[in-house]
């Protein structure tokens, strides 16, 4: 019997400790002294002070050029956002896949059209 | 002597076949004086379904621009690998392309279609610029562009 009410008054106070701030955190405050233990909170939290702190977390400026913070994905020199084609005038700027090999460098492709005798000959007038 | 009878029979029956099986043919194609950049062009096959075969042909070096060569580019993924080997120059306007190569027999009278999508920077984006079934009797003949070709004819 002891043991029991023991137990009862033990899990009570328990549960008064954990479910006050929750329970009081739900009551609308009535005055100025009276704010639930989330308001307080949110009050300090409000006269913290605001940090500056850098907005891009991709501006790595030791390894790249320029540090944009713009969503494009156009790594040309000049910044010019209406097309899609990055506009720079090296062979390497937006250019994942690669160049193709010029005709006379390497063989024609094995796509069944060519025969096996003489390269593409070329000429523009 | 009786060998060496064989051997010659033997190798001209071989050799014979592979010549007959490809044959030079010119691509000839005149382009409009439409007062732009050098034109993309990408010269490619598709067979009787539509569905696209190969590539003949890329004038234009600069992979980033392929996207706009829409037909080609969708059906290849602007994969450098079907033009390796067969990249030239773009094409300046009022120029005329002239592209030897050896194709193959199998390829004229057998349903196969030459396409050319066509490209200008800052201008609009010319898909299937020509369509034209690869015939033998075809040959010679000029057909006319929308927009950025004046003409194209291939002679065999």
């Amino acid at each position: 019997m002891k043991t029991t009410l023991i137990l009862l008054v033990s899990s009570t106070a328990l549960a008064a400790v954990i479910g006050l701030p929750a329970w009081s955190s739900m009551r609308a405050p009535t005055g100025d002294h009276a704010q639930p233990v989330a308001i307080s909170f949110d009050v300090i939290q409000d006269r913290l002070p605001f940090l500056f702190v850098s907005d891009d977390d991709d501006d790595h400026r030791r390894t790249t050029r320029y540090g944009d913070d713009d969503d494009d994905d156009d790594h040309g020199r000049r910044h010019d956002d209406d097309d899609d084609d990055c506009d720079d005038d090296d062979d390497n700027g937006c250019n994942r896949a690669g160049n193709p090999a010029p005709a006379g460098t390497v063989a024609p492709p094995q796509n069944g059209l060519f025969g096996n005798g003489a390269a593409p000959q070329v000429q523009v007038n | 002597m009786k060998s060496v009878f064989a051997t010659l029979a033997l190798t001209t029956a071989l050799t014979i076949p592979g010549l007959a099986m490809a044959r030079p043919v010119t691509l000839s194609t005149t382009l409009n004086n439409y007062r732009g950049d050098g034109a993309y062009l990408a010269l490619y096959v598709t067979d009787a379904s539509g569905a696209y075969v190969g590539s003949l042909w890329m004038a234009g070096g600069k992979s980033k621009y392929y996207q706009h060569l829409t037909d080609w580019y969708r059906a290849t993924g602007g994969d450098p690998a079907q033009i390796n080997g067969i990249t030239g120059a773009s094409v300046g306007a009022g120029r005329k392309l002239d592209i030897t190569l050896d194709l193959a027999d199998a390829l004229f009278d057998a349903g196969y279609v030459l396409h050319i999508d066509a490209a200008v920077e800052d201008m609009r984006d010319s898909p299937n610029e020509i369509a034209v079934p690869l015939t033998t009797d075809g040959a010679g003949t000029p057909v006319r562009g929308r927009r950025y070709v004046a003409d194209f004819t291939y002679d065999m």
